[in-house]
């Protein structure tokens, strides 16, 4: 799931997939704009069959953070 | 030859065009040009190049079917020759510009044919560069500026030995990704049941207008309906004129900042002043909607590819005056980042609940005030054209479906533009002028003391 994660991601940012690491944030390493984040998480919910409630993304601030949800989200289902 | 239905952002302008009976609220028009003696042959043909690079330039649709149905399709044709008009009879730029926004008003009346028209122009006060003219369903204002940018790039390269820009995505890979992720009834059904839950939640908008509740009690008198929430929407006269505003530097960097320390973006801010500024000509009305403009454009691909990608969905704020503004920020803001969530839903499908819901009259809708936010787009592709100084205009196609269209786009100055497109059936400049200065209040107001509560401000502004 990871591997697939910041593939997908990658194709958000201007970092490829070996540069991405667990501390690589959001916003200040990958310059996502919320616009740019919340499309990220609908294609998310869509690649693994999950899905996001709406206080989700509060308190996603790097990829280790949303790799934790989204493996408990795939755990909950 | 390979036939796709149009996208949801497509089909927004289709169903206008048919809506309102013209093409013309489709057009999108730009002049791009720099003050340096270009070789006008090596322009026409990075344009001519730009064709085959640039796919959704060759896009055209087909006739309508028996229930008005289009499809689109990728013509491998791409034009002879690019006309070259020489206006440097005009005495100056601003004379060519009134030129050039006639130009804008032009329509792409047929089927199968071309829906793009570049022009190389030779402007007064030495300026060269190109006229584009184009339906929106081809492009919107992000695309035409890669596209732009991209033919400056292919002539940084062939005249200076710039590098060659890197190749635009495929426009058919994305489009028909964009299909499928529309169609996948997972998705639908994710994104249908947000927008049922959110008019369970808040049951039926109430309209609000730029000139005070007497619009929508006038709407009432009209329907003989005084619990009437929707008000009517103009159909017929569509001229549109611009009034374009500029905050200085250091207020725009003063509110940039802001953003930056609280986490809000630009869009959200502004959509607090504008909600704000409706509330209070309407008498403190806390439910206030307004429509965004989105832009689909996040990965590589979607950014290189062209195509139409922007599209409004209903931004619906109900702030209590005891709400904080920085709460009611976060607030806009997280009403904004859900529906972003769900930014490949149809908004077609979301007017069309309310009117199943809720029977509103045919031609009325609960919206006045639309806006955009443009991040800057520069044109500038090296150090070398950064230092020319560059001619850009976005011209009014002359038509408009919306009462009032905020964009708002900071410049190279460092000024934040507030460029209102508005009705002059309906509205005035006084009416603008209005709403700018107490956009400014509310705005400064919150941004010094973010502790004051939306009903102070409505008080003090």
């Amino acid at each position: 799931m990871e591997e697939r994660f910041k593939e997908i991601l990658a194709q958000y940012t201007s970092l490829t997939v070996e540069e991405i690491t667990e501390e690589t944030r959001f916003r200040d390493d990958m310059e996502l704009s919320s616009l740019d984040f919340m499309t990220l998480l609908g294609e998310v919910e869509d690649e693994f069959d999950i899905e996001f409630e709406e206080t989700d993304s509060v308190g996603l601030f790097t990829f280790g953070d949303a790799v934790k949800l989204i493996r408990r989200k795939m755990g909950d289902e | 030859m390979k036939y796709y239905p149009l996208t949801a952002a497509q089909n927004m302008h289709y169903r206008w065009i048919r809506e309102y009976g013209t093409q013309q609220v489709s057009g999108v028009s730009i002049v791009a040009s720099m003050k340096a003696p270009m070789d006008l042959k090596l322009l026409k043909r990075c344009v001519l190049e730009e064709y085959q690079r640039y796919g959704c330039m060759r896009l055209q649709f087909t006739k309508p079917d028996k229930n008005g149905e289009i499809k689109q399709y990728l013509s491998s044709r791409i034009p002879e020759d690019i006309k070259t008009v020489d206006l440097t009879d005009k005495g100056s730029l601003a004379e060519a510009d009134a030129v050039m926004q006639q130009w804008a008003y032009k329509t792409f009346d047929g089927d199968n044919i071309p829906m793009c028209e570049i022009f190389i122009v030779v402007l007064p006060e030495g300026y060269r560069g190109l006229f584009v003219h184009m339906d929106h369903r081809l492009v919107d204002s992000s695309a035409l500026g890669v596209m732009v940018s991209d033919i400056f790039k292919l002539y940084m390269h062939y005249q200076y030995g710039a590098s060659m820009p890197a190749e635009c995505a495929d426009f058919r890979k994305v489009l028909e990704r964009d299909l499928a992720r529309a169609g996948d009834p997972k998705r639908f059904e994710k994104d249908k049941r947000f927008w049922k839950e959110h008019f369970d939640a808040y049951g039926e908008p109430l309209y609000s207008d730029i000139q005070g509740c007497g619009v929508l009690e006038e709407a009432r008198r009209l329907h003989g309906d005084p619990k009437l929430r929707a008000a009517d929407i103009e159909r017929r006269e569509l001229f549109v004129t611009v009034k374009d505003h500029y905050l200085e530097p250091k207020p725009s960097r003063r509110l940039f900042n802001f953003c930056t320390e609280h986490n809000v973006s630009m869009t959200n801010l502004i959509l607090f002043a504008m909600r704000t500024y409706l509330s209070k000509v309407c008498g403190g009305q806390e439910d206030i909607t307004i429509e965004n403009f989105i832009s689909r454009r996040s990965t590589h691909d979607e950014w290189s590819s062209g195509g139409s990608r922007t599209i409004m969905f209903p931004c619906r704020t109900i702030i209590k005056p005891d709400t904080e503004f920085l709460d009611a920020l976060y607030l806009i803001q997280q009403t904004q980042n859900m529906i972003y969530m769900h930014g490949s839903y149809d908004p077609a499908l979301i007017y069309e609940e309310a009117r199943r819901r809720y029977g509103t009259p045919e031609d009325t809708g609960y919206v006045s005030c639309y806006l955009t936010y443009q991040p800057m787009m520069t044109y500038s592709t090296s150090d070398k054209l950064k230092k020319i100084p560059m001619h850009i205009n976005w011209f009014a196609n002359g038509a408009a479906t919306k009462k009032m269209y905020l964009t708002v786009s900071p410049n190279e100055k460092g000024e934040l533009k507030f460029s209102f497109h508005y009705q002059t059936v309906r509205l005035t400049e006084h009416d603008i002028e209005l709403m700018y200065y107490y956009m400014m209040r509310i705005l400064f107001m919150g941004i010094e003391d973010s502790h004051i509560t939306v009903g102070e401000m409505l008080e003090k502004a």
